[in-house]
């Protein structure tokens, strides 16, 4: 590292109750470079940076802006000293145009005339290589192209900090590389970016520099030229080596749990699969290529149009209008806290959610002897915290998960529709889901629904390429001629 | 129908619709801004009446009809302290403001039942009445008539070519999004509140002052809820709420003169009709939903900041 920083990190710490987020933390970031903050989930990484983005003010410690202490009481102080951030979250009016969204605040002039904000806008967009037309509405935009418009936003109001706070998590891989060039004509125009991330290999190929924070302390920061190899991140990131393989051993598939015959509406065309218990069939494919319909068939929510679906050797109809205990399916959504769980009830409530079926005597609800068996699964879970009444928000990611997946194997499923069960869970959690999964196996046949490749050959006997509403190609883990040809098969190449 | 009845009736339904229509264009601002005001009937029936009583201690129906439009504001600011200052819900502070101005207009007004005050009459607008036809519907009318004509085109022109109408929007549809950007939603929505009670209190006005130019009790008589009907019929769009409004005085104008002519349909099923109609009106806007400008943050109030 080399010149003064344009924001230097003295000695930070903040703490919520006996929670240490941050524990003297001194951090550099410096123009014209990428700093990785790299760390799992709860490791500090996002009190980081809202303490930089003014949204709350360290305990103790001072932060430097150009050399000079500030103090960022507010998120405008820190937008006036050019710090802007990429929210996971985008902050965008879904109603409104590209042009107006990046003009909202920022305008001086009382007037806004269309055809000159569309102007300025596609000018900007130019210049760091994006394509976006500015009289587009956010609502018809793709993830890639909503996050542009935020970064577009940053642009425009000439922030020179740009923080992005897990970009890739939301883009398909081809729109992460469009990210990763448009972060290389910012470095180059002298902006300083931090990005933060658990995903190692993005990290190696765009930082200049790497911090690694854990448990609220920077434990390491290095240039990424003296990093040799991922592996080695995860294990300092981790501190304990990563197994990112697990242990997937096949099984004899069993009875036939799911048979979708020539599956068809607006969005699927002649969806066929079928799913014995013992196997994971894994679907792959970039997001909003018929997975969500597909997943949203199988799992009663919306009734197929054209085609059958037989769970579990019943009709759809027939399942989904007596569905008793024991014929159990288990749904575990992409949307763990919007779908899977109630954000203000506590865990033992929400482990009720779906099972309650099996505490359930007459009217009454036995909320002790659920409450035993629920103390059971988070301690065989290692759920944190390990308490039944802490509310489904305060969990993180990874223990939220956990939590969904010891709920659902609780009620002994035969078919298990897993949605992006690790989307955003650090390396350690997705281990343990990955983990579970494959033991829920054996009970089971688990349609496992993922954009990451990785995810899918880790875990599934068999694999299915979706792209377009179609299922491209059915074939199993072992066949490496077809698993090779993967990639073109879901960019519809094949 | 023969053009000499056809068109005064044209005439009283532009009539009757402009009270309509000066509610629903203030209730559509206000709810632009994100914040959901069920006290429009309530803002209303106070602005007709401290219309009518500044009017009869002034005498100047101009005086009485700002004094009616800020009688309004205030009368909204009372919503505005319960949902932006407090964070209280915004369906019962709107119903408790419809109880609560109906209850003190109701109140004051009873010793004026039947008295009358100066208020506005028709003034012909020179050459545009001649035209035929539409002169005598549209520019033979009270001035508190031609008002409405401009709001809804000043209204379009700050919503969505000022900077401080972007404000308002993105206050209404992702107020975190307007904070992002450096915004004062809880301004924005001020904005919204205030401006839309004074246009609601004007609309009070115009039944005191230019459509009977006297007092009766419930004199609003449930405009203010068609006037939030109208608001999703007009898909909270300024330009869609006079078609809206004048699709009412229409019906309105003519029970009126459907009871007046003797016809043999009761009286009852007569007054029944401007409310089938906003029932109808609802169901056909809900077969169109998607399409129409609804603010996506309508409702929610905004958590203070920590």
């Amino acid at each position: 590292m080399s010149g003064t920083a344009v924001i230097r990190l003295e000695s930070i710490s903040k703490s919520f109750g006996d929670v240490r987020a941050n524990h003297d933390i001194t951090l550099e970031i410096h123009a014209g470079r990428v700093l990785a903050l790299l760390g799992e989930n709860g490791a500090g990484k996002s009190t980081l940076m809202s303490m930089l983005a003014g949204q709350s003010r360290p305990d103790s410690g001072t932060i430097y802006h150009n050399g000079s202490p500030v103090v960022f009481s507010s998120t405008e102080k820190a937008i006036e000293a050019g710090i802007g951030m990429v929210y996971q979250h985008f902050k965008l009016v879904e109603a409104m145009t590209v042009a107006e969204n990046v003009f909202l605040g920022q305008s001086d002039t009382t007037w806004l005339k269309a055809s000159r904000m569309a102007k300025v806008v596609s000018d900007l967009a130019a210049l760091y290589g994006m394509r976006i037309a500015p009289d587009a509405l956010i609502a018809h935009l793709s993830m890639g192209e909503k996050q542009q418009v935020e970064i577009l936003k940053l642009l425009f109001r000439k922030s020179n900090i740009l923080i992005f706070d897990e970009p890739t998590a939301v883009l398909t891989p081809h729109e992460a590389e469009n990210l990763f060039a448009t972060m290389r004509q910012m470095k180059a125009a002298g902006k300083a970016i931090v990005f933060i991330s658990h995903k190692l290999e993005e990290v190696m190929s765009i930082a200049d520099d790497i911090a690694i924070l854990k448990r609220g302390q920077i434990v390491g920061v290095m240039p990424a030229s003296q990093v040799t190899s991922t592996a080695e991140l995860a294990e300092r990131m981790v501190g304990r080596e990563v197994l990112l393989q697990v242990d997937h051993q096949p099984l004899e598939p069993r009875q036939q749990v799911l048979r979708v015959e020539k599956l068809q509406d607006e969005k699927l065309h002649e969806v066929s699969l079928d799913l014995r218990q013992g196997e994971i069939l894994g679907i792959v494919g970039v997001a909003g290529n018929g997975q969500k319909p597909l997943v949203e068939a199988v799992c009663g929510l919306r009734q197929p149009v054209k085609g059958n679906i037989t769970l579990l050797g019943m009709a759809w109809k027939r399942f989904f209008s007596q569905r008793s205990g024991d014929l159990t399916l288990s749904y575990i959504p992409e949307d763990r806290q919007g779908l899977a769980t109630c954000q203000g009830l506590d865990l033992l409530d929400n482990f009720l959610l779906t099972t309650r079926d099996t505490f359930c005597s007459g009217p009454w609800l036995p909320r002790t002897e659920a409450a035993e068996k629920a103390r059971h699964l988070i301690t065989e879970f290692d759920i944190r915290p390990p308490k039944l009444n802490a509310l489904a928000w305060q969990l993180s990611g990874g223990n939220l998960q956990k939590m969904v997946l010891s709920r659902e194997f609780y009620r002994k499923p035969r078919l298990i529709v897993a949605e992006q069960p690790t989307q955003g869970l650090d390396i350690a959690a997705a281990e343990d889901v990955w983990n579970l999964l494959l033991k829920a196996r054996e009970q089971a046949g688990i349609l496992l629904i993922t954009g990451d490749l990785s995810e899918a050959l880790a875990l599934s006997d068999r694999i299915a390429v979706m792209f377009a509403g179609r299922i491209v190609e059915t074939f199993s883990r072992n066949d490496t001629e077809m698993v090779d040809r993967i990639p073109q098969m879901m960019a519809g190449l094949a | 129908m023969s053009i000499d009845i056809l068109i005064p009736l044209l005439a009283a339904t532009v009539q009757s619709g402009t009270p309509i229509l000066y509610a629903t264009l203030g209730e559509i601002f206000t709810e632009r801004s994100g914040i959901l005001n069920l006290g429009v009937e309530g803002i209303m029936i106070t602005g007709a009446l401290v219309g009518f009583l500044v009017a009869k201690v002034t005498g100047n129906p101009w005086i009485a009809f700002c004094a009616a439009g800020l009688a309004g504001a205030s009368a909204a600011s009372l919503h505005g302290f319960v949902c932006l200052v407090f964070q209280g819900n915004q369906v019962v502070s709107g119903l408790a403001l419809t109880i609560l101005g109906v209850g003190f207009a109701n109140y004051l007004g009873t010793s004026y039942v039947g008295q009358s005050a100066p208020g506005f009459s028709r003034l012909p607008i020179p050459f545009l009445s001649e035209v035929p036809f539409f002169g005598a519907i549209f520019f033979n009318q009270d001035v508190l008539v031609y008002i409405t004509f401009v709001i809804p085109v000043v209204m379009w022109l700050f919503l969505y070519n000022t900077r401080f109408g972007l404000n308002v929007r993105a206050a209404g549809e992702y107020p975190a999004a307007a904070t992002a950007a450096g915004l004062n939603v809880v301004a924005c929505r001020w904005l919204g509140v205030l401006a839309g009670g004074f246009l609601m209190g004007l609309g009070g006005a115009y039944l005191s002052l230019a459509y009977t130019h006297l007092w009766t009790n419930n004199l609003t008589a449930g405009r203010g809820w068609i006037a939030v009907a109208l608001v999703i019929f007009a898909f909270w769009r300024p330009g869609r709420a006079v078609f809206g409004a004048y699709l009412f005085g229409g019906i309105m104008a003519m029970q009126l003169r459907l009871q007046a002519s003797g016809t043999p349909i009761p009286s009852s099923l007569l007054l029944m009709l401007p409310y089938v109609l906003t029932i109808t009106v609802l169901v056909f806007s809900s077969w169109r939903r998607g399409k129409t400008d609804e603010p996506a943050a309508l409702g929610t109030n905004i958590a203070p900041a920590d």
